[in-house]
Parts: C-alpha cells; sequence; structure tokens
C-alpha cells in the first residue's frame, strides 16, 4: 500500500532524516514512535507532499484522494460549523452540497455527535472538536490513514475512548493505518508492526517489531497480552538507548 | 432602581446625564467663561438652530458624502493591494515600502497636496480619507494573509484543496475577520478625512464650520459640530459592529 524508500529531508540547512524507509502493506496498522524532535511527523508530510524530501521515494499503491490525514491538532475551519467542516471534504470531492451535508451529519452521528451539527469548533469541547476532525477525514472513506499524533491533547479517558472507536472502525472498513505517536503502549496496543526511528538530526529506522497479536483487538485486553510486555520493555530499553545512548552503555 | 444600573448602556448615559448637569451648573452659576464653555443649553440650542433652519443638511451631505465615499474606496483599495501584494512577491517589493512610509507619516498632512492637485471640491476631501482608510486596510489583509494560519492551509490541501478552495475555505475567510477588527478604526479614519480636508480648505461640510466657528470664536458652534460628528461616528461604529457581528457569527455567538 505504501512504500517510502531511502527518503532524506531537511529543513533549510537542517538535515531531518536520512535514508528512511518503510512499508506498509494492505490492511496493516503500523505505528511510527521515536524521541521528540526525530522527524515523525515530517516522514507524514513527506507521504502527503506536503513536504518535498532531498532524496527517495514515497510509493503509493493508491490515488493521493484515497490518503486521509489525522493532524496532530484538529485545525477546524473557526468559521464553518462542525457538518460544514466534515463536508468540506466531500464539497471539494464535488459532491453535491445538499449530499455532502447529509453525510457530514450521518458520521457526525456515528461519533456520538448528533445535536452539534451546527456548532462551531469554539463551541465544541477538545474530544468533540477532535471526534468532528476524524468525521471529517472517514467521510471521504481514505483507503490509506495516516495520523499524527492525533489524541496526543486530549485527557486519558477520552484519548482511550476514541482510540478504541478509530481502531475498531479501522479494522471494519480494513483501512490500511500509519500512526505517528510519542505513546508506545498505544501504538504496541493498536499495531501489527512498530518502526523505531533514531535520535536526530539524520535520523533513520533504528529497528522493526512484530506485534504477533491477533486483531480485533481491545486495547485495554491487549495490554494485558504477555507478548505486550515483553515488547514493550524492548521498545523502551532500545528508545532509551537513543535518546541518551552514554547512560545506557554505563548501565550495562 | 438596581436591576436597571445593572445595565451598561443605562450606567453609561447616566454617567453622561451627570456630568452634563455639573457643566451647565457651574456655567448658570459663572464659574465657566461662556466664551470658552459655553453651557450645555446653549449647545443644545445651536444644534435645534442648524436642524431647524436647515443650513446644516447641506454641510452634513458634503461631509458624509466624502468619508462615506473615501471609506468605501479606501476598503476597496486596501482589500485588493493587500491581495495582490500578498499574492505577488514583486508587488509586495514595490507596494511595502511606500505603505510603510504613509504609515510611518500623520496622513493628514498630505491635505494640501490633494487640495493643490485636486482643488477645494469633494475630490480632495475624497482623497484623504481613501489615503487615511486604504493603508490601514492594506496592512490588516497583507498580515492578514501572510499570518493565516498554516495548519488550515494544510488541512485544506490534504483535504484536496487547490488554489481557490484555499482563497475561498481559508484566505477570504481569515482576512474578512482581520478587516472587520480595522473597520471601526477605518470609518473613525474616514471621518478624519473627510473633515480635515474640509478644515483645509473647502465652502461647505462639517470641516468647513469648524474653521468658521474657530474663526469666529463661536465656542458653542463648535461643541455642537463636535457633538454631531460624534454621534453620526458612533452611529457607524455600532453599524459596523453589527456588521461584525453578523460576518463573524462564529466567533461572537
Amino acid at each position: 500500500m505504501l512504500k517510502v524508500t531511502d527518503v532524506s529531508l531537511a529543513y533549510g540547512a537542517e538535515p531531518v532524516l536520512e535514508k528512511v524507509s518503510l512499508e506498509i502493506a494492505a490492511g496493516a496498522f503500523v505505528s511510527l514512535v521515536g524521541p521528540s524532535g526525530s522527524g515523525k511527523t515530517s516522514i507524514l508530510r513527506a507521504i502527503t507532499g506536503l513536504q518535498k524530501p532531498l532524496a527517495g521515494t514515497v510509493t503509493l499503491a493508491v490515488d493521493g484522494n484515497d490518503v486521509g490525514f489525522l493532524f496532530q491538532d484538529d485545525a477546524l475551519l473557526p468559521w464553518r460549523t462542525a457538518r460544514q467542516n466534515v463536508a468540506l471534504g466531500l464539497r471539494i470531492r464535488n459532491v453535491a452540497k445538499d449530499a455532502a451535508l447529509a453525510e457530514a451529519d450521518a458520521w457526525l452521528s456515528r461519533l456520538g455527535l448528533a445535536g452539534l451539527e451546527e456548532r462551531y469548533p469554539r463551541e465544541l469541547s477538545g474530544g468533540q472538536r477532535k471526534r468532528v476532525a476524524i468525521a471529517q477525514v472517514l467521510a471521504l472513506k481514505p483507503k490509506l490513514l495516516l495520523m499524527d499524533e492525533p489524541f496526543a491533547s486530549l485527557d486519558a479517558i477520552v484519548r482511550a475512548r476514541i482510540t478504541q472507536e478509530l481502531v475498531d472502525w479501522v479494522e471494519r472498513e480494513r483501512m490500511t493505518v500509519l500512526l505517528v505517536t510519542h505513546d508506545l503502549e498505544e501504538a504496541l496496543s493498536a499495531s501489527d508492526s512498530v518502526y523505531l526511528l533514531s535520535q536526530g538530526p539524520r535520523a533513520h529506522i533504528r529497528s522493526r517489531y512484530e506485534v504477533p497479536i491477533p486483531r480485533p483487538r481491545t486495547l485495554i485486553e491487549t495490554r494485558k497480552n504477555p507478548v505486550f510486555g515483553t515488547l514493550l520493555d524492548r521498545l523502551w530499553r532500545d528508545l532509551a538507548d537513543e535518546v541518551n545512548p552514554r547512560s545506557m552503555q554505563a548501565a550495562q | 432602581m438596581k436591576a436597571i444600573l445593572n445595565r451598561r448602556w443605562i450606567r453609561r448615559t447616566v454617567a453622561l446625564a451627570f456630568l452634563a448637569a455639573l457643566w451647565e451648573l457651574a456655567a448658570r452659576m459663572g464659574l465657566l467663561n461662556p466664551l470658552f464653555f459655553p453651557a450645555p443649553s446653549q449647545i443644545a440650542r445651536v444644534l435645534v438652530e442648524l436642524a431647524v433652519d436647515g443650513a446644516i443638511w447641506n454641510h452634513l451631505e458634503a461631509t458624509f458624502t466624502a468619508a462615506l465615499g473615501g471609506l468605501v474606496i479606501g476598503l476597496a483599495l486596501g482589500i485588493a493591494l493587500g491581495f495582490l501584494a500578498a499574492l505577488v512577491p514583486l508587488l509586495a517589493e514595490l507596494l511595502e515600502p511606500v505603505m510603510m512610509l504613509l504609515n510611518a507619516i500623520p496622513r493628514v498632512i498630505l491635505a494640501p497636496l490633494f487640495v493643490i492637485w485636486l482643488g477645494i471640491d469633494l475630490g480632495s476631501k475624497v482623497a484623504l480619507a481613501v489615503v487615511l482608510v486604504a493603508v490601514l486596510i492594506f496592512f490588516a489583509v497583507y498580515n492578514g494573509i501572510k499570518d493565516v494560519d498554516r495548519r488550515l492551509v494544510e488541512r485544506v490541501l490534504t483535504l484536496g484543496g487547490g488554489r481557490w478552495v484555499l482563497l475561498r475555505e481559508v484566505y477570504v475567510p481569515s482576512v474578512t475577520a482581520q478587516v472587520m477588527g480595522s473597520l471601526k478604526v477605518s470609518v473613525g479614519f474616514a471621518f478624519t478625512g473627510a473633515v480635515v480636508g474640509e478644515f483645509v480648505a473647502s465652502t461647505r461640510g462639517l470641516g468647513y464650520l469648524l474653521q468658521f466657528a474657530q474663526s469666529t470664536y463661536n465656542a458653542a458652534l463648535s461643541f455642537a459640530l463636535i457633538l454631531l460628528i460624534m454621534a453620526f461616528v458612533l452611529i457607524l461604529f455600532s453599524l459596523s459592529e453589527m456588521l461584525e457581528r453578523r460576518l463573524l457569527r462564529w466567533r461572537y455567538r
């Protein structure tokens, strides 16, 4: 579904990524974790074309219109109501106005926002805005969903609930997902495999971890699986090694 | 009584009435020189006389035409130039220094030049109001576009939107918010341009009447005209605020 080959990226004279390669099969849920500032978001920006790589290629097996991008911020248009925000992508794809709004209402209802259609983003809570942003992306029925720490700003309970809902939806629709997160437990509990990005600058893929826990999953139950604990321990150690290699060497 | 005084506009009106009463009392007790500070009742009498004999309407029409004409043209010019400068970098390099220069000076000093170029009729007053308004709006639009929230731009791009969608969904609403924020100041600027232009050289208008009142040491007429200008500007401020609340209801609801 998605193949990133030897992608290098820089912001001005500042190198960020060097020869990053990763591959995601159709229907797979893959996460990308790494130290803060290592360039995780930059990889997603390179995939969506928001950032042009210096070298390397991004190959998509689907049309650009089949790629959905869920941002870290909800980034809703403040001057559009919830339903208008959700309908925006559909309108861009030339869906008739009435049909787009009806579809938007259906998605808002599915995500538990019935009755809030006419509210502006500033009239919604953080969790509600995030659901609107999810509805906006899912309404386009993307085959590949890219998510950049989409729930980082939410409190733990809302975050757990929305993540589970999204995982269920992705499972049902057999979407392919690339999730960027700093939360190792979230990454392992939701994913089929996890990539670890090295410390930047010139970050690269350090290792890949397969998560052999069958899907569909309940995120809380998955965390009780012994395999999950072992993987989490490995991932923690490798990440700590990236963030502070000298202290790890001293400890060993 | 307490419930009535809880309303802000009532408290303000009461405060103003109290000040006017104090002023009237001081004037009647001979504490104020009527040559400099005529009593409010005397100012009110002048206002009534102006309205009754009909002489004021011709002057009001001249000032309003210049101010509203300058406001409309200034808004249109400022918006157009702001958009062009933000979208065409070469034009920005030409326009930005000129606008910065115009912004740095008290633009009313251009009034004598406009009289030389355009004569003492309406044109010179409209031109001054236009310059005052257009520079303000130019920066509101130019900076509004340059400082537009990049996250919204990227959001629309990843949804598949192109240039026109960006313009319609992000840039225009974002700039509208900026322009509406400057609209009230623009109304004030437009009246400043019209009145100062009339003050410098004209045969009619509130500025001309003010000049006349000054030259004849008629403080009551000066106060009456100042009150009149204040009243009209406040009415236009209210209309601007209503328009702002309507266009930016997502911000006020």
